[in-house]
């Protein structure tokens, strides 16, 4: 409850013509900044759609499933092998931040809401989603990739940690949520902390999570520094998450951005064009699945 | 039921995988940290504090100066604020404040939209559509206005969420006084707002400061440029770190990841405080 | 109780380290020049038809990154515009040759409407890369093209970010060609002046020509032909402004000194048909290989490259290696040896 004498009165001893005018001068530029962030997201769409969509129906699908050309000056597709390295890639990343970020954050949610060690650990997680991504890519540089040498899974590990702070966060909230009435019901019926937090907690808390953790999967699917270090290049289908050198959608488009010919530029249009709707139809999932399931504040 | 006897040696081993996940956040922090600095190291031990003060960064000569590129990073980010914030503002307070309901929905979701483009996506239209046909070339303006998109869904969603928590009553009593809308937010909402708008501004700032391939793509990797010019090429830290890393030998990497560390303790600085300015409005706002 | 998506983690794993669905047997790795990146691409191509179950992987990463790829043994073999430095041929884990594999051209590409072609002598070339002359309509470019319309336009110079053969060729070019006004030296990287752009290789430097109007920078002639950019004509030694082309790069070649270990320069010939700007580029290979696999699979590919090859290279605007280059390459190339 905010204290009333604190709250500034309105400054209302201008001419009244003024402060309407200046009202509807301000509601105007409000407004305008509506117009404004709408340019460049309508701007950047339209390019991305109406210069990548040639090249990915040219004699569909092959596009989807061709290797990437050898001579990089050649028109025309595909994007296969990076299409498979960003499943892999981000598929491996998942499966290693999402299981341990939900455990996390149910320590930080269930176990350690009065607990030291918790607070800190939740200042951190804050403190991890702000590395820049360039700098867990450097690291698993030095620690994998200069080891194990260049794959998707070094990618992976990238990524995950990319990942991992996100999902605590999110799906730390997501736990918040659930009414403690749930919990205490199971108390009450004598079971175990754990069994409660895995049998009633987290089902409920299910739909918020997911959703939460498929807006981390759609970033991380994006991201092109942290593969730089630990992916290297290939032309061709690598399915083989552990050895050998793969590529994705991001480094592709990074690649073929640097280039003079109008053929690796398509293939680059091309490949946002995938990457951008993989990404939208994970964060539309994530918002109808909120929308439908979740609890809400 | 059986809800006795194994149920306990579960429960405490349950209790610990998760603290053990938990932990995995210092653990990563931690070796990152360690890690890096001890790469960086050689460097910094050869270079001194002149890593810092020097705007020369020469490799055939073995000597890095990165004064340039901190300039670089610095004044991209600093673009980018100055054409996101205003304009972050102004949607945060129109979803907020102007929209009718119907459009509220739409509006958020747009941006959703916009903050999950990849980085990589906005720099290809910078560098193809933007650089050559906006007739800015490569160049810190071209940079700055890459990463101002980039960060405008970040600072607008905080914005909003904070703008949205303002008491009603105190809007309603603006408003009972005689206030129009404007008036209104200028005695409501804004001093109510006040804490979290700073915060999410800086978080914003932190993620330009950190946005390496949309940079690189279009700030023009020019060498020891420091000028505040705008339509001049320049270069930032994340943006050499991934044009030079590939041919660079031991103490040109270790250069390079000194930059990383660098550019890892100023990111941190910056979210630290955003971190710290945003939950402290959100508990004085909730009462909490 | 573990939550059941570590053991798919697991079982992904263990899964994923399987090699199943590849259908190649071995793996070159190589990294180096981007003035020769087309080539090896087209090389590339052309054998894996031949050999299907043979992969090579070329890291287009500049010269100077091949030549401490192959150092350091990572790669299998490397490609460079320029040879070792003295003092960096120690470095070298093992007895290498030199294969000289191509010739081709460094031009100086500009992106100017209206600007059909140009003229540019070493000093006027060396005033713009150190940005003395910063306006196309500037005198000493006016005087070298009579009758041309130069616009006031700002001149944005292009020109490598990573340690490139091509900046080293074309600065020692400059070194030869404009003695005294040349300060900036000649080498893979060079302090160039802060007002300048980089792109990374020489598809970098075209694409930020191609994109920036008023730009120039150096790139290979194969690149600059394949993105469509206009070129200048250079002038030589022997006093004439000649245009880079297949003849002309010929005409340099005829000129030059074989040294026992195949280096040779064709820049700044004599002759007076030459182009100024004619540059040389090595693969560089390893007399032994420790696998007797890889060993015969190099020996193939460097057999391919420097002669099956060769037919490939005129289409893309290089030059193939004189009969006599060839027959000591190759005299090379059958002393590459397994364990």
């Amino acid at each position: 409850m905010s204290d009333f004498a604190e709250t500034p009165v309105p400054d209302l001893s201008a001419k009244p013509s003024w402060r309407a005018t200046k009202n509807q001068i301000m509601t105007g530029l409000m407004t305008a900044a509506v117009v404004a962030v709408a340019i460049p997201l309508v701007a950047v769409l339209w390019s991305v759609i109406s210069r990548g969509i040639g090249v990915a129906l040219d004699s569909f699908p092959a596009f989807f499933v061709a290797d990437v050309p050898i001579i990089s000056r050649r028109p025309g597709p595909g994007m296969g092998p990076a299409i498979l390295g960003t499943l892999l890639a981000t598929g491996g990343a998942t499966l290693l931040a999402v299981p341990l970020g939900v455990l996390g954050a149910v320590y930080l949610h269930e176990y350690g809401p009065t607990s030291r060690f918790a607070a800190v650990v939740r200042f951190m997680t804050t403190v991890m989603t702000g590395v820049p991504s360039i700098v867990m890519g450097l690291f698993i540089y030095l620690v994998w990739t200069m080891r194990f040498g260049y794959s998707a899974f070094g990618g992976a590990l990238a990524l995950a940690c990319l990942m991992l702070p996100v999902v605590i966060s999110s799906s730390e909230q997501m736990l918040r949520l659930v009414p403690s009435t749930l919990r205490e019901a199971a108390y009450a019926l004598g079971t175990t902390k754990s069994r409660t937090i895995v049998t009633v907690v987290l089902p409920a808390a299910l739909p918020g999570i997911v959703s939460g953790s498929l807006l981390a999967i759609a970033r991380a699917a994006g991201e092109t520094a942290p593969l730089l270090f630990a992916i290297g290049a290939a032309h061709r289908l690598n399915p083989d998450l552990l050895h050998g050198a793969n590529t994705s959608l991001s480094m592709q488009i990074f690649g073929n951005a640097t280039l003079a010919f109008p053929g690796a530029q398509d293939r680059a249009w091309g490949a946002a064009l995938t990457l951008v709707t993989l990404a939208f139809l994970l964060t539309l999932v994530a918002r109808v699945t909120t929308a439908r399931f979740a609890f809400k504040r | 039921m059986d809800l006795r006897g194994r149920s306990q040696h579960a429960d405490r081993a349950f209790t610990w995988v998760t603290r053990a996940a938990a932990a995995l956040v210092l653990v990563i922090l931690a070796l990152v940290a360690l890690t890096m600095t001890k790469r960086a190291w050689p460097v910094l031990d050869k270079m001194g504090f002149e890593f810092f003060t020097s705007s020369r960064w020469s490799t055939p000569d073995d000597h890095y100066g990165a004064l340039a590129l901190i300039f670089g990073t610095l004044y991209t980010a600093v673009i980018a604020l100055v054409i996101a914030v205003p304009i972050s503002l102004g949607v945060a307070l129109y979803i907020t404040q102007v929209a009718p309901p119907r459009l509220k929905r739409p509006l958020v979701y747009a941006m959703d939209l916009l903050a999950v483009v990849p980085s990589v996506v906005f720099g290809l239209w910078g560098v193809l559509v933007l650089s050559r046909y906006g007739g800015l070339g490569r160049s810190f303006l071209t940079a700055g206005i890459i990463l101002a998109i980039m960060i405008t869904p970040i600072i607008t969603s905080l914005s909003r969420e904070v703008m949205e928590t303002t008491p009603p009553t105190e809007k309603e009593a603006a408003l009972a006084l005689g206030a129009n809308r404007w008036e209104m937010i200028g005695a409501a909402v804004f001093p109510h707002s006040k804490g979290g708008l700073v915060g999410a501004v800086m978080l914003g700032l932190g993620r330009a400061l950190g946005e390496t391939i949309a940079a690189a793509l279009v700030i023009g990797s020019a060498l020891g440029q420091i000028s505040v010019d705008p339509f001049k090429p320049g270069n930032s830290m994340p943006a050499v770190i991934a044009n030079e890393w590939g041919e660079a030998d031991d103490l040109h990497k270790s250069a390079l990841v000194a930059l990383a560390v660098t550019l890892f303790v100023i990111t941190i600085i910056v979210n630290l405080i955003a971190t710290a300015i945003v939950q402290r409005s959100m508990r004085r706002s909730r009462g909490t | 109780m573990i939550p059941r998506s570590l053991w798919l983690l697991a079982a992904f794993a263990a899964g994923g380290g399987c090699r199943c669905g590849t259908d190649v047997d071995l793996t070159l790795n190589a990294s180096g020049a981007t003035f020769q990146k087309a080539a090896q691409e087209v090389t590339i191509d052309a054998f894996t038809r031949k050999f299907p179950r043979i992969a090579v992987n070329y890291g287009a990463g500049g010269s100077g990154k091949g030549r401490q790829d192959f150092a350091d043994r990572v790669v299998d073999f490397a490609c460079s515009d320029a040879p070792y430095k003295p003092a960096d041929v120690g470095k070298v884990k093992g007895e290498f040759f030199y294969i000289p594999n191509l010739l081709g051209a460094i031009v100086v590409a500009y992106n100017l409407d209206g600007v059909e072609s140009l003229q540019l002598s070493a000093p006027t070339i060396a005033g713009i890369f150190q940005r003395q002359i910063t306006r196309w309509n500037d005198p000493a470019i006016a005087a070298e093209n009579p009758g041309v319309a130069l616009p006031a336009r700002a001149i944005v110079v292009a020109r490598r970010s990573d340690g490139s053969g091509t900046t080293e060729n074309f600065t020692k070019f400059l070194a030869a060609g404009a003695k005294g006004s040349w300060t900036l030296k000649s080498g893979s990287t060079i302090e160039w002046p802060a007002d300048t752009q980089a792109g990374a290789g020489n598809g970098g430097v075209a694409q930020l020509i191609t994109t920036t109007p008023g730009a120039v920078g150096y790139v290979d002639l194969s690149d600059a032909r394949a993105a469509g950019m206009h070129h200048a004509k250079i002038r030589n030694r022997s006093g004439a402004y000649v245009a880079a082309g297949a003849e002309s790069v010929a005409a340099a070649t005829a000129t030059i000194e074989l040294q026992d270990n195949l280096i040779f320069s064709a820049l700044d010939s004599a002759a007076p048909a030459a182009y100024p700007i004619a540059a040389q580029s090595w693969c560089l290979v390893y007399a032994q290989y420790p696998d007797a696999a890889t060993a015969t699979a190099v020996k193939d590919y460097f057999t391919f490259l420097v002669t099956d090859a060769q037919q490939y290279l005129p289409e893309i605007d290089y030059a193939p290696i004189s009969p006599a280059m060839r027959d000591r390459a190759l005299e090379r190339i059958g002393k590459i040896r397994g364990p």
